[in-house]
């Protein structure tokens, strides 16, 4: 759903250099994002957080907030 | 010399202040193939050198562009650090500002961007930051001058500025960790205490270079240790420790003020161009305007224009004081048919080539580029790429050379040799030369859309080789894709003026050398064959050589000696297929050309030839350029081979089957 809002919960499924880019871009677990937009046949996903929009691909969007989504 | 560095994340507004504090620079490495880096340049007014590093996010390198800012920090001594900023990003910015500082040299934190983070009705205690932080605080709008004056007296008075003594509170264990091993390293090793210290939080934090440095090195304090950092997960507690000692910086220090709306405009304009079902008609859209710009309304008649006077007043005037001067027939021969004609007919595409780089700096700059990787990221995962490597396909547009030391910033290895073995196909400006003059040979009234369609040619063609790679490479390791979409910008025309002079003037210097020679080349061998100097190029070496080549382009449409010739040359340069087509049928007009051609070949066999310059062998200076970002041979062959190969079928089918419907 665009603009809701999730909480980051687990960055153990992510790739290692891809949980190490979010790190550096100041995301941890527990931290807030809100969702921007969504692409259709599970495209990117913009999210926003912290005044900084990223794009991040669909898979890591889904294990990043496995418990809400 | 005195020498200062500029760090700092991706999207800081770093190359504008290089640009404003600077006034020469040189791009370390260019045509030759020399690794492209990092720029060095000279303070305005002094003899202070500055060097401007590639973004990063983190000192341990993810890309090879990080991979130079760290090495940068092992092996040099800059006297003064300039870290840049995002002033309303500063969460994120402070994290690699830490790691800087904890390299204890001489450091000013700059918050650009200032008048953004003014405009969301935020502001920052300054002094606060500074004395957490302990090191100089200044605020800057690089964008619209502000603060560079100021900054300019603090680097100027570098030796004033003191170097930091940051020490994070990490926690015990950790902390004890840290100090026997820099002890060690003193002791055994000769660094400095602050070097020590900095090493060893680096090697515990995971950090790839310097682990590898440790290595190499032998630094057994750390490598002997190594099993323990990772198991007490030290490199988590790290970065907790730092996260944590921003966000109470942060909070002490922020002052609120009015409710601002800065990212608005960002968002309406967002809403728009990455729109699901919009986004990728509006990015086909935005190329089509770049070259209808380029190739009809803009380039093509200031193209003409130049054209006309190189090649009428100018070398009449220069044949007319020959003559006068007495000049020998193949000295003349040499100037007005040889340099004029060749050097003259590349340079004529100047403007058309300038407006493709100017709309290029203009999407750069307005931030539309990161959205157009974001679009495109789905269709890119397809052929198992990813959006960010269409960046560096698009800038090799431009020139394949720079567009491969762009994907320097693609993470995964394999998506960046894939990345670096497709640029080839994607049509550099080089070529435009040639394209130009053979459209308006054949297709007049369509030019713009013939030279599109060779375009996107490239682009299906460098898919499709991408698709096959994915399979022989067999690509499985997931790929990296986290993109910062930064705020729109109203496009400036200084930066956009920069950017394209940036683009631009490697091809006015190659102008000057490699174009200069490789027509110099042409000439010899089209005015002296077997018999020695020839007026009539018919009996030359290069009707020779290309008479001998004609079978083998006879399926492909081209069997004109003179054209087989000039794509040998190419090689050298693409640009030099031009020029040896100019000067093998004497003429320095366009013009003159373009009449000429058209009795030669049908509309079908012209676009064959197009299809095949588009994709044969790269010139030598991207083949130098593969070989140094592979660090093979291996691929620069392969790169060889395969172009020839995808050129010699495509222009095959083109021919064969357009002559069986034309």
């Amino acid at each position: 759903m665009i603009n809701h809002q999730y909480i980051l919960q687990s960055f153990s499924c992510l790739s290692r250099p891809t949980a190490s880019r979010l790190h550096n871009m100041g995301l941890c677990e527990g931290c807030p994002i809100k969702v921007i937009q969504r692409y259709p046949f599970h495209g990117p996903v913009i999210i926003e957080n912290n005044h900084q929009r990223i794009g991040i691909r669909y898979q890591d969007f889904a294990a990043l907030t496995e418990v809400d989504a | 010399m005195t020498s200062i560095a500029l760090i700092g994340n991706p999207n800081t507004g770093k190359t504008t202040l290089f640009n404003s504090l600077t006034d020469k620079y040189a791009v370390v490495g260019n045509w030759t193939g020399v690794t492209v880096d990092k720029k060095v340049g000279t303070l305005k007014h002094s003899a202070i050198q500055v060097v401007d590093l590639p973004g990063a996010y983190s000192l341990n390198p993810l890309t090879k562009d990080e991979a130079v800012v760290a090495k940068y920090l092992l092996n040099d001594q800059p006297d003064l650090i300039l870290n840049i900023t995002n002033a309303s990003q500063l969460k994120r910015n402070l994290l690699l500002t830490i790691e800087v500082l904890e390299r204890g040299l001489p450091l000013i934190l700059i918050l650009n961007m200032i008048d953004d983070l003014r405009r969301s009705g935020q502001s920052y205690d300054l002094v606060l930051i500074s004395q957490r932080l302990g090191c100089k605080v200044l605020t800057t709008n690089a964008r619209g001058h502000q603060g560079i004056k100021e900054l300019r007296q603090q680097i100027i008075n570098y030796q004033e500025v003191p170097a930091p003594q940051l020490r994070l509170n990490y926690p015990p264990m950790l902390q004890q960790a840290i100090r026997q091993a820099a002890e060690a390293l003193e002791a055994d090793f000769n660094y400095s205490p602050a070097v020590a210290r900095w090493l060893a939080i680096q090697f515990i934090d995971q950090n790839k270079a310097i682990r590898e440095y440790a290595a190499v090195h032998q630094l057994t304090p750390l490598t002997s240790q190594v099993r323990y950092y990772d198991a007490q997960q030290f490199a988590d507690q790290i970065y907790n420790t730092r996260l944590a000692f921003i966000e109470d910086l942060l909070h002490d220090a922020e002052q609120h003020a009015a409710q601002g709306d800065s990212s608005q405009l960002t968002g309406k304009i967002d809403k728009v161009v990455t729109n699901p079902i919009l986004g990728l008609p509006i990015f086909a859209g935005i190329f089509y305007l770049m070259f209808k710009l380029s190739f009809e309304w803009v380039g093509t008649p200031l193209s003409d224009a130049l054209d006309w006077f190189l090649s009428v007043p100018v070398s009449n005037t220069v044949d007319h004081w020959l003559l006068q001067l007495g000049a020998m027939a193949p000295l003349r021969s040499l100037i007005v048919n040889g340099l004029i004609a060749g050097v003259g007919g590349v340079l004529a595409f100047i403007p058309q080539i300038f407006t493709l780089f100017a709309c290029i700096s203009l999407l750069e700059d307005s931030g539309y580029m990161a959205r157009a990787a974001l679009v495109t990221d789905r269709l890119m995962q397809m052929i198992g790429l990813n959006g960010k490597s269409f960046i560096p396909l698009i800038i090799g547009f431009g020139c394949n050379v720079t567009g491969i030391m762009a994907a320097r910033t693609i993470e995964q290895p394999k998506e960046r040799l894939v990345t670096t073995l497709i640029m080839p196909f994607m049509s550099c400006s080089a070529r435009l030369p040639i394209y130009g003059l053979v459209v308006a040979a054949f297709f007049p009234h369509h030019q713009a859309l013939v030279v599109l369609s060779i375009y996107f040619l490239g682009i299906v063609v460098a898919l499709l080789v991408a698709k096959l790679y994915q399979v022989l490479f067999q690509v499985k390791e997931r790929s990296v894709f986290i993109i910062e979409l930064p705020e729109y910008h109203l496009p400036r025309f200084d930066v956009i003026w920069h950017g394209t002079w940036d683009k631009g003037k490697g091809f006015i210097k190659k102008a000057g050398t490699i174009i200069f020679a490789g027509t110099v080349l042409i000439w010899l061998l089209s005015s002296f064959g077997p018999t020695g100097f020839v007026t009539d190029s018919t009996r030359s070496f290069a009707a020779a050589l290309g008479r001998g080549l004609v079978p083998f382009f006879r399926p492909l449409g081209i069997v004109q000696w003179q054209a087989i010739s000039a794509l040998f040359t190419g090689i050298l340069a693409k640009e030099v297929i031009t020029s040896s087509m100019m000067v093998m049928f004497h003429t320095s007009s366009k013009a003159v050309l373009i009449a000429a051609l058209g009795q030669f070949m049908n509309p079908v066999a012209a676009y064959s030839l197009l299809a095949f310059v588009l994709l044969y062998i790269p010139c030598f200076a991207t083949l130098a350029t593969i070989k140094e970002e592979t660090g093979s041979f291996k691929w620069v062959l392969f790169a060889v081979v395969s172009g020839l190969t995808i050129a010699y079928c495509t222009s095959f089918l083109i021919f064969q089957i357009g002559s069986l419907i034309f």
